[in-house]
């Protein structure tokens, strides 16, 4: 087993990293089965070469699988040797069972949460001057109009907000608004829900088209004074 | 008393374990669980298409939604009465019949609910279908009833305004109320002849719904507070109709086994032989 004891050292260690240690850092997410298999099959392939460069390695590689395997020399690994011999194919027929069998899970419908804007509404600047009155003016129609759904602080946790899926943005939250430039907000608030692309799934949006109820300065102001609340500041091109 | 720093590394060192202990046993960081989808059972035998209180339905496991006050176009609401919907479905592979429950503290000849299904392939907007700006989408289909009535009224929109009565009326539905609860029954065939118009619902198939609900309440001025668009709304969430139990999957899995051990007969044959 020795010079199998490296590598499945190297590949056991390697799915944890995947599976357990990779999602957690900061700004990273749980990897799909389907990658993890294939980069443990790239794994898997890289040993597989480094073992056989020479013929040496090549026999201590395979040497020991093949006396496993046949049952030559096993002595104590005997039991271990039906174990696999009855699993693999068990493990094959789960599978197969598994990739067959019909889903009870709904479709999966992948949505961007910040799909590009039309190109009449990038990189536009907020025409309003950023003053006390101004922004002040901006929370007062953030309250009237927006804070049902964002709430009251920000935080998308408005009275109005428990039945809508997706929720309402949270712009208290640094992935929101933070990341965002002032006239892609002026884009959402203006089209709202049903101005989004096929793949911001605009049928399930609940977000107002404000286009038909409130002036464009208005929006601007809405835009200061969302900022200003959530303690976020606008992305900028430096 | 412990030092500062010898308490500091044991609650560090406490904190690591649960989270190890967390990650290892797959425990979800969030606990928060919601339905995403109601099941239609499928039953032999007969289905209780007018009755509430029906056995039946205590076999079938309710899924629940939450409801928001319609605030997308005006006229708007800020709240409603009706904060959770509670459905159960079941079928026969002919009919299909949904069960509805709320919470309701009266019962007031305006009471009114309804389903919302989308219609043919193409996305609609759970605002009645209303047009999206980029993406072309398609009518829905609203099974309606009303208190007053006691019955349901099969309705097409595509867009505000739209709303209509269809000149085929195919669903039925009976409403009952007891101890601050309204239970109604919507019951149709699974398919008909008019596809445009009505959502045709393929067994193991999933499709699009969503609910509306009225409380027929009047304010001090006697006028109601829920009405038209004032209500309560939920999303889109999923349906679909059980399909008959499939056993080909089990087959495929005996003859993958086979194969996999007519691969490992072959192979340490092989390997015997070699040696």
């Amino acid at each position: 087993m020795g010079a199998l004891g490296k590598p499945i050292i190297l590949m056991v260690a390697m799915y944890l990293f995947l599976k357990f240690v990779l999602p957690n850092i900061p700004g990273s997410a749980p990897l799909p089965s389907s990658l993890i298999f294939l980069y443990l099959l790239l794994t898997a392939s890289g040993i597989v070469i480094y073992e056989t460069l020479s013929g040496e390695s090549k026999d201590a590689f395979w040497g020991p699988m093949q006396r496993f395997l046949t049952g030559k020399n096993s002595g104590g690994l005997q039991v271990l040797r039906y174990g696999v011999l009855i699993l693999f194919p068990l493990l094959v027929g789960w599978e197969t069972y598994g990739s067959t069998a019909s889903s009870d899970l709904p479709p999966t419908e992948g949505r961007t949460i910040h799909p590009a804007p039309p190109g009449e509404y990038t990189g536009l600047s907020n025409p309003v001057p950023k003053t006390p009155e101004n922004i002040m003016q901006g929370k007062g129609f953030y309250a009237a109009f927006c804070s049902p759904c964002h709430g009251g602080n920000f935080d998308g946790k408005g009275p109005a907000a428990r039945g809508f899926n997706p929720p309402p943005a949270n712009f208290a939250d640094p992935t929101t608004i933070a990341m965002l430039q002032e006239s892609y907000l002026f884009w959402r608030i203006k089209k709202g829900g049903v101005g989004l692309p096929i793949e911001g799934a605009p049928w399930r949006s609940a977000m107002p088209r404000w286009e038909v109820e409130l002036p464009d300065e208005w929006i601007w102001k809405i835009i200061m004074g969302e900022y200003d609340g959530a303690h976020q500041s606008p992305r900028t091109w430096e | 008393m412990k030092p500062v720093n010898e308490m500091m590394k044991q609650v560090l060192l406490g904190g690591a374990a649960v989270i190890v202990a967390m990650v290892l046993c797959g425990a979800p960081f969030s606990f928060a669980q919601e339905s995403v989808a109601v099941r239609a059972t499928l039953v032999t035998g007969g289905l209780p298409l007018d009755d509430p209180n029906a056995a039946a339905w205590s076999s079938v496991a309710p899924a629940s939604f939450p409801m928001s006050p319609q605030v997308h176009w005006p006229n708007r609401i800020q709240e409603v009465t009706v904060k959770d919907v509670s459905v159960r479905a079941l079928h026969d592979g002919k009919q299909v019949v949904f069960l509805l429950e709320y919470a309701d503290p009266t019962q007031d000849p305006d009471d009114g609910a309804a389903l919302e299904f989308m219609v043919g392939d193409k996305k609609a907007h759970f605002a009645h279908g209303q047009p999206m700006l980029q993406v072309e989408g398609g009518p829905v289909n609203i099974w309606f009833w009303k208190n007053k009535t006691n019955k349901a009224v099969d309705m097409s929109a595509k867009g505000f305004g739209t709303l209509k009565q269809q000149v085929h009326q195919d669903v039925n539905a009976k409403g009952t109320y007891s101890n601050g609860k309204w239970k109604i029954v919507f019951s149709r065939n699974l398919s008909n002849e008019h596809p445009d118009e009505d959502v045709q619902i393929t067994p193991g198939q999933f499709i699009n719904i969503a609910f509306a609900v009225w409380d027929g309440r009047k304010d001090a001025a006697g006028e109601l507070v829920e009405k038209g668009s004032q209500k309560a709304v939920s999303s889109w969430w999923y349906f679909r109709a059980d399909a008959p139990p499939d056993y080909s999957s089990y087959m495929y899995a005996a003859v993958a086994v086979a194969l996999a051990l007519g691969f490992q007969f072959v192979l340490i044959r092989k390997l015997k032989k070699g040696q």
